[in-house]
């Protein structure tokens, strides 16, 4: 067979929005045509674009410019209810009947499971286009503009400063999904990416690395973000110079950051929520439905038609509608996170929660994690409630799934005395069992900031946490 | 069967066909192909079953004292020039923006002709449905093995990768690899409690290899006797202490702690290396090495003959008998130091930039016995099993271990859970005083990560030194 183009996505053209996403659907529907003649029964292509402008910038200089531009596919197929899947970033005829082929070979000698089949057609709602005009039209210089801005701003902040690395990105992606049941859709997305890292150096006094990322869509918010990456990486690397072990090992309060609440609660809670490991018998929440595992106020929602965060979107990875989320509410455990698979399992609908890109069979997870704000008031009034204890910026380290059992290395954290900072920590680690603390969440902030451009969430005050001094 | 999107062959006299018809100055091209097998499954259901397959050219250019990059996924002459152009233009918008020109390249003798990773043609040539059917084999006897497992999962993966590397001043060089690695995940409850046992195997090269130490069978015994042993054990104390590191952490350590800082771009940002070449970082036991090969056992999983920058792999003594001797260089670090690369540039994918990464990082062997250890330490605490690990440029590292033994009077206690410890590397090197004599490679699964994920690995021997361990009660 020869290697005529089948829906090939022209590079670096001119075509719009739409005619990539066209092109994209074409590719999949030619694919899951394909899979169909090559003997699945069930067949599901997911197709992305991605145009990315960046520059990286090592030792406070400009390091790399990097302009790419790239598409994948991805087929999924059920032959007797089995699975197989199958990825290429090659779009000619030949590649694409090899990716058939492939996936249906896998398929062939995997063992069937009752609950291998696709999602019908959910009807979607769409959210208002995602990519903003203004940012359509930034390219390379753009993002070696925001680079030098943010390096040369977080210098100009303090002398002390060095700057590891920074990464300034303008990216654009276009998705499109085809299935054999109907499913149909396509959306696109373009966002301006910042991130910094580094320390503070003081003679031989290295500082506590420290990292800070935001991901914006509105390019008249890119401004504000700078500003605020710079204000919070450069503050907090000078902050940590000077650190000194924390004075005292203790099991108590400790005060966490949104970032560190995010780590060390929400993502152990979100993969218990997973209604695949509470169907496979790995969720230490599984036996817990209906009942309140966490303290009064605490709550966290799914919201990916938040457009604010980086993974808001209308549809899933399996094209079923995305949609507002209660995960937990007041403390109470209110309900699982589905995709396709887990609702098959069960013979219901998904949730909108399957995962993943065009590479890899879809997953399960969340998408815009929200952390509900509570009446515990400013930073600072959550100091004075904690008196005297630690303070944590950020959570280096891991919790363990199943036990909820976590440890690690409490980075850019102070000591608080008296309700105020009196002197930056080093080496300090903390450990707990992060179920058995959601009930000891004993404050959270009064306001729910966004972390890393991709959640949102409070400070937050937790008891029975413990403090292990270096 | 599965079938290759792209039949495999020698790229390079296109690239260097590509590269003369380009205008001068550096052009580096690399073709990267990138198959990978993946297969995963929990409670008797296949979850994962694919293979995929990426390829392309990435195109570096020095223009204006600045590099520029971009890709194309077409292996075509005019595809590849086109993609020139777009890195020249890219390194020219943003030449304003650098501070510091790029130095001519160090002149070295570059890599030319063929490199085969062993294993390749025999993994290659293994159906999928061997591997499959191990991991269901796997996963049922971890399963059955005690009543109070309730979940069991294995996976396997495998990458192959074909680079063809041709560079304007004379690298010439087409190399083939394979990394196959195994897991299994084992998750045991009792009395509301949940704990989980996981063994993983990775190395380049093949299936003989990869299960040269321990079967996948007895690596899945394993992680279910973890799992159902931890149900019922402690924790132990924090605080500042005397451990025994099995090889696995004695990796992490190597890698994280003070791999990490010793890459020239952490150096040059001010990492705690920066400046102490020649002085005394560790304990006279210390000598620390990174490597292209395999030493001392075959299969490490960051095995690889040439960089990608077309420079050959060789290896680096990091610290020599506790002395500073070398940082990990790309090409540019090297000129602007005044040394040779080290090999060490790598890049994930056709379309990523070759960075400063490890390859196989290690703690080179010395003279005592696990037992002699052991009877050495009076108060302490014997650590096995690697989890994840990070590290900052100050050399302050965290990582993760799944199982501890309590040590009093040189006698070793029964089984704790395990925790995270902590410390400054080199402070923590310097209290090394025992190096053990047994050498084992335990990194080569999962993935180094820094902006892009590169496979490595890391190893030793058991070593003794003090740290801060992240306990219950303190």
């Amino acid at each position: 067979m020869s290697g005529t183009a089948v829906g090939r996505v022209a590079v670096k053209d001119e075509a719009t929005t739409r005619e990539h996403e066209d092109r994209l659907l074409s590719a999949c529907e030619a694919l899951v045509g394909l899979a169909l003649r090559a003997g699945a029964h069930e067949a599901e292509a997911f197709a992305t674009r991605a145009e990315k402008a960046s520059a990286s910038f090592e030792k406070g200089d400009l390091k790399l410019a990097h302009v790419d531009e790239g598409s994948s596919i991805g087929l999924r197929v059920f032959r007797d209810a089995r699975l197989g899947f199958s990825a290429t970033n090659q779009f000619d005829l030949e590649s694409l009947e090899q990716v058939a082929r492939n996936a249906v070979a896998l398929a062939t000698a995997s063992p069937a499971d009752p609950a291998n089949r696709l999602p019908d057609v959910q009807r979607l709602e769409m959210l208002a286009p995602l990519v903003h005009p203004g940012l359509a039209r930034l390219g390379i210089e753009e993002a070696v503009d925001y680079g030098h801005a943010l390096v040369t701003r977080a210098q100009k902040h303090d002398a002390r400063i060095s700057v590891d690395g920074a990464n300034s990105s303008v990216s654009r992606v276009a998705q499109a999904i085809h299935t054999s049941r109907g499913v149909r859709a396509t959306e696109s997305d373009a966002m301006v990416s910042l991130s910094i890292s580094g320390m503070a150096i003081q003679g031989t006094d290295v500082g506590g690395f420290h990292y800070a990322s935001d991901a914006v869509r509105d390019p008249a918010r890119i401004e504000a973000s700078l500003t605020a990456l710079v204000d919070d990486f450069a503050g907090t690397a000078v902050g940590n110079l000077g650190a000194e072990s924390a004075r005292g090992s203790y099991q108590g309060l400790v005060l966490l950051s949104p970032d560190a609440l995010l780590d060390i609660f929400v993502a152990p809670v979100l993969g218990a929520a997973s209604a695949i490991a509470v169907q496979r018998g790995r969720s230490a929440l599984g036996k817990r439905l209906g009942e309140r595992i966490g303290a009064p106020g605490f709550s966290i929602h799914d919201r990916p038609h938040d457009v604010d965060l980086a993974g808001a979107g209308s549809f899933d990875r399996e094209g079923q509608p995305t949609r507002d989320f209660a995960l937990l509410e007041d403390g109470w455990l209110r309900g699982w996170l589905y995709n396709g698979y887990a609702a098959a399992v069960e013979n219901r609908l998904s949730t909108g929660h399957a995962r993943g890109g065009a590479r890899s069979v879809p997953s399960l997870g969340a998408h815009a994690i929200h952390v509900a704000a509570g009446s515990g008031g400013t930073r600072e009034a959550l100091l004075a409630t904690l008196g005297k204890g630690l303070l944590v910026q950020r959570f280096s380290g891991s919790v363990d799934p199943a036990s909820g059992d976590f440890s690690g290395v409490a980075k850019s954290s102070r000591w608080v005395e008296g309700g105020r900072v009196v002197a930056p920590v080093r080496e300090t680690l903390l450990s707990g069992n992060a179920y058995q603390l959601l009930a000891r969440i004993v404050s959270l902030g009064s306001r729910a900031e966004r972390v890393d451009g991709g959640a949102r969430a409070p400070w937050a005050l937790v008891d029975g946490v413990n403090v292990t001094a270096g | 069967m599965l079938g290759s999107m792209q039949r495999a062959s020698d790229p390079t006299d296109l690239l260097q066909d590509a590269l003369n018809e380009s205008a001068g100055g550096f052009v580096e091209l690399r073709w990267h192909k990138k198959t990978t097998r993946g297969l995963s499954v929990e409670k008797g259901r296949v979850d994962t079953a694919t293979a995929s397959e990426h390829s392309g050219v990435g195109v570096r250019v020095l223009e204006s004292g600045t590099f520029g990059f971009a890709s194309t996924d077409r292996l075509e002459k005019g595809a590849i020039l086109r993609a020139i152009g777009e890195a020249r233009t890219a390194a020219r918008a943003s030449a304003r923006a650098r501070k510091e020109r790029v130095p001519d390249l160090p002149r070295v003798a570059l890599a030319r002709g063929r490199f085969d990773a062993p294993g390749v043609d025999a993994t290659l040539a293994r159906p999928i449905e061997a591997a499959l059917e191990m991991l269901l084999e796997v996963e049922r006897g971890a399963r059955a093995s005690s009543s109070r497992v309730t979940s069991a999962s294995t996976g396997y993966a495998e990458i192959y990768e074909e680079k063809g590397i041709v560079t304007s001043d004379g690298a010439k060089v087409w190399t083939r690899t394979v990394r196959p690695e195994f897991r299994v995940i084992a998750v045991a409850a009792s009395g509301g409690e949940m704990q989980r046992g996981a063994e993983a195997v990775g190395v380049t090269g093949g299936w003989e290899c990869l299960f040269e130490g321990r079967s996948a069978n007895e690596l899945g015994e394993k992680a279910a006797k973890q799992a159902v042993d931890l149900l019922d054990a402690g924790y132990p104390e924090g605080g500042r202490t005397r451990v025994l590191l099995s090889p696995a952490l004695v990796g992490l350590l190597t890698h994280e702690a003070v791999g990490h800082t010793v890459e020239a771009d952490f150096v040059a940002s001010g990492s705690c290396a920066a400046g102490r070449l020649g002085t005394r970082v560790a304990s006279d036991l210390v000598t620390l090495c990174d490597s292209g090969a395999s030493e001392y056992h075959a299969g490490a999983g960051g095995t690889m003959a040439v960089d990608d920058e077309g420079v050959l792999a060789g290896r680096t003594t990091v610290i020599e008998n506790g002395f500073l001797r070398s940082y990990l260089h790309d090409r540019e670090s090297a000129a602007r130091s005044g040394v040779a690369p080290t090999g060490n540039a790598r890049a994930w994918e056709y379309d990523d930039e070759p960075l400063i990464r490890m390859r196989n990082t290690y703690i080179a062997p010395g003279t005592s016995t696990l037992e002699e250890m052991i009877a050495g330490v009076s108060d302490g605490y014997l650590l096995d099993g690697a989890s994840n690990g990070q590290a900052d440029a100050n050399g302050e590292f965290m990582f993760g271990t799944r199982e501890a033994y309590r040590i009093v009077n040189g006698k070793k206690g029964p089984l704790m859970r395990g925790v995270n410890i902590s410390g400054s590397a080199f402070d923590v090197l310097q209290t090394v005083d025992a190096v053990g004599r047994d050498f084992r490679w335990d990194l080569g699964s999962g993935h180094c990560g820094k902006g892009q994920p590169a496979k490595v690995d890391a190893g030793g021997p058991w070593l003794s030194c003090e740290v801060v361990l992240g306990g219950r009660k303190s």
